[in-house]
C-alpha cells in the first residue's frame, strides 16, 4: 500500500517538474538567445546552449532603442499610476465600506460593471479626449486616464468592511479628518491588501500595451519600454538579430518577473480574496 | 471620497463609452472634433454587416474573436482544473514551486512573450519544430499559414494565461469541505467519482467567474498580433482588438469602428448573459 503510494506520488513530482519544464521554456530560450551570437541564431538544428555569454546583444539593443530611457518610462508611469490607483482606491474603498449613502450600491455596480469592459471599446473617443486636452505624446496623457480602477476600489472595499468602527469613531472623537482617518488609521489596518494592490497595478501598467501605443504613437522618447520592444519589429524579420530581440525582451520581463517572484505572497493571496469574496 | 474616483471613472470610462454609442450612428473621422460628426443613423451597423470589403472584414474578426475566445476557454478552463488538483496536493513538494513557474508567465509583459514565441515558433531554426522533429513529427506551420496561425495564437494565449486561472481554481479547491470527501469515500466512493460528485459541482462558482474572465481576456488579444502576423495570413489572425484599433485610430474612421465597438460590447453581454442563465438552469436541476 505504501509502495503503492510513494509510487504515484514521485509520478506526481515527475509530472509537476515536467510541467515545470515546459512553462519555463520560453523564458529559458529567451535568456539563452539573449547570450547567442548571430552565428549561432541562424543554425538549423537550433543551438540550445550558446557556446560563449556573449553580452554583446545587450550594448546593441540599447543602441537601436533607448533601453534606459524606455525603462524608466515604464517606471515612472507604473508608479505614478500605482500611487495615484492607491490613493483613490483607499478613498472611494473606505467610502463604500463604512458610508450609508442613497445610491451607494447603484454606484458600485456602475463603477466594477467598468472592470469587465475591454478597453478597446472605449479607445477611440478616448484617445480624441486626450488630444483634445493636449496629452497626446505625453506621459501625462498616458498616466492620467488610468488613475483610478474598479479593482482597486473593489479590493479596498472588502478588506476595509473588516477594519473595526470601534477604531474609526475613536479617531473621529479625537477630531481626525475624514482624509486623516483614511490615510493614518484604515491604511495601516489594511497593508497587506495595499501591497497586493501596488504591486498588481505596478505590473499591470508597467506590461500594457494598447494605450500607451495609441497616445504615444511616434513620441518615440517617452517609449515605456514595452513600446520600445514593439519598435523591434523590423529586426524580427530573419534570425540574424534574435539575440538583440530576445535581450530587449529579457530587460522588459526582469522589472515584473522579479517582483512577481520576490512578493508574490501577496499577489496570489490577493487574487485569491479577490475571486472567494467576489 | 468617492469623487476622486467617481470623476476619474466617469470622465475616462464611462463618457467614452456613452460617446462610442453615439458615435457609432454617425459619420465621424477620428482625426476631427467631436462636433463635426454627421448624423447617419443605423448605416455604419449595415456596414460592418453588408457584403462590402467593409463588412467581409469584420465579420472575419468578429469569427476569428469568437473562435479564439471559445478554444481558448475550452482548453483553459478544464486544464486549470487538473493543474490546480496538482498544485493543491498538499503531501507532494513542488506544487507551490509549479504554482509560481505557471503564474510567472502572467506577470510579464505580452509583447516580450510575443516576441519569444514568434522566435519558438520560426520554421527552421526555431525550437519548437525541433522538438517536433525527435518525436516524429514533421515541422509545421505555426504563424505562417492561414490554417494555423490562429491556433498558434490560441496555444500562446493559454501557455500565458494558465497560470491565472490554476490559482482561481487552488482558490476554489480550498473552499472546498474536506468533511464532503471524507463522507464520499466512505460511501464507497472512487477518487474519479468524488471529483465529479463533490469537487466539480463545488467549483461551479469558480469556473462560471474563470469562464467570464477568460472570456473578456480573450477578447483582448492584441500584441502578438499587432506585432507578429498584423491580422495575416489571409486575414487567418485578424481578432476584433486589432481590427478596431485599426480601423479607428490608423484609417481614422471613427464611426465604423465605434459601431464594431458597441457591436462587441453586445456580443460580450449576450454571451456573458447565457452564460449565466445556463448556469442557473443547471444549478436549479
Amino acid at each position: 500500500m505504501i509502495r503503492v503510494s510513494a509510487f504515484s506520488r514521485s509520478l506526481i513530482v515527475l509530472l509537476i517538474v515536467a510541467l515545470a519544464v515546459v512553462s519555463a521554456f520560453p523564458f529559458l530560450w529567451m535568456v539563452l538567445s539573449s547570450f547567442k551570437t548571430a552565428e549561432e541564431s541562424m543554425q538549423t538544428p537550433p543551438v540550445w546552449i550558446p557556446g560563449t555569454f556573449d553580452l554583446s546583444a545587450y550594448s546593441s539593443v540599447s543602441e537601436v532603442i533607448q533601453t534606459g530611457r524606455s525603462l524608466w518610462n515604464s517606471a515612472v508611469i507604473a508608479s505614478v499610476t500605482t500611487a495615484g490607483i492607491l490613493v483613490t482606491s483607499l478613498m472611494a474603498g473606505f467610502a463604500f465600506a463604512k458610508y450609508s449613502f442613497r445610491g451607494r450600491n447603484t454606484l458600485f455596480a456602475v463603477m466594477i460593471a467598468t472592470m469587465f469592459l475591454p478597453p478597446i471599446v472605449t479607445l477611440i473617443p478616448l484617445y480624441r479626449m486626450v488630444s483634445e486636452m493636449g496629452l497626446s505624446g505625453s506621459l501625462v496623457g498616458v498616466i492620467l486616464p488610468n488613475l483610478a480602477n474598479a479593482f482597486g476600489i473593489f479590493l479596498m472595499r472588502q478588506f476595509i468592511a473588516g477594519v473595526p468602527d470601534d477604531l474609526i469613531d475613536a479617531a473621529r472623537v479625537d477630531g481626525a479628518s475624514e482624509l486623516r482617518v483614511v490615510f493614518s488609521v484604515v491604511a495601516p489596518a489594511v497593508v497587506p491588501a495595499i501591497a497586493a494592490l501596488a504591486l498588481f497595478a505596478f505590473v499591470y501598467h508597467w506590461n500594457t500595451y494598447l494605450w500607451p501605443l495609441t497616445v504615444l504613437q511616434g513620441a518615440t522618447d517617452e517609449y515605456p519600454i514595452v513600446l520600445s520592444l514593439g519598435r523591434l519589429l523590423s529586426y524580427n524579420r530573419g534570425a540574424m538579430n534574435t539575440p538583440l530581440v530576445m535581450a530587449g525582451a529579457t530587460m522588459a520581463v526582469l522589472p515584473p518577473l522579479v517582483l512577481f517572484v520576490f512578493l508574490q505572497r501577496f499577489f496570489v493571496d490577493s487574487m485569491i480574496s479577490a475571486a472567494v469574496k467576489g | 471620497m468617492i469623487a476622486p474616483a467617481a470623476g476619474l471613472i466617469g470622465i475616462f470610462i464611462l463618457v467614452p463609452m456613452g460617446l462610442t454609442v453615439w458615435l457609432s450612428f454617425h459619420d465621424w473621422s477620428t482625426q476631427t472634433p467631436f462636433h463635426t460628426a454627421r448624423w447617419v443613423g443605423l448605416r455604419n451597423y449595415e456596414d460592418i454587416f453588408s457584403n462590402i470589403s467593409v463588412g467581409r472584414d469584420f465579420k472575419t474578426a468578429l469569427r476569428n474573436t469568437a473562435i479564439y475566445t471559445a478554444l481558448s476557454v475550452v482548453i483553459l478552463l478544464p486544464l486549470s482544473v487538473l493543474l490546480g488538483l496538482l498544485v493543491y496536493q498538499r503531501n507532494v513538494r513542488g506544487g507551490q514551486f509549479l504554482r509560481t513557474i505557471l503564474f510567472a508567465s502572467y506577470m510579464v509583459p505580452m509583447i516580450a512573450v510575443a516576441l519569444v514565441w514568434s522566435k519558438l515558433y520560426a520554421p527552421t531554426e526555431g525550437p519548437l519544430n525541433q522538438i517536433l522533429g525527435w518525436v516524429g513529427i514533421g515541422p509545421q506551420t505555426w504563424l505562417a499559414a492561414p490554417q494555423t496561425a490562429l491556433y498558434s495564437l490560441v496555444l500562446l494565449n493559454v501557455w500565458q494565461q494558465i497560470g491565472y486561472f490554476t490559482v482561481l481554481a487552488v482558490a476554489g479547491l480550498t473552499q472546498i469541505p474536506g468533511a464532503l470527501y471524507e463522507a464520499a469515500r466512505i460511501d464507497g466512493a472512487n477518487p474519479v467519482q468524488s471529483f465529479f460528485g463533490v469537487t466539480l459541482p463545488l467549483l461551479r462558482r469558480t469556473l462560471l467567474f474563470s469562464t467570464v474572465i477568460a472570456i473578456i481576456n480573450a477578447v483582448q488579444v492584441f500584441e502578438p498580433v499587432a506585432l507578429i502576423t498584423q491580422g495575416g495570413p489571409a486575414g487567418s489572425t485578424n481578432v476584433l482588438t486589432f481590427h478596431i484599433r485599426r480601423i479607428g485610430i490608423d484609417r481614422s474612421q471613427g464611426g465604423l469602428s465605434s459601431a464594431m465597438a458597441v457591436t462587441l460590447m453586445l456580443a460580450l453581454i449576450v454571451t456573458v448573459m447565457a452564460i449565466f442563465a445556463m448556469n442557473r438552469r443547471a444549478e436549479k436541476q
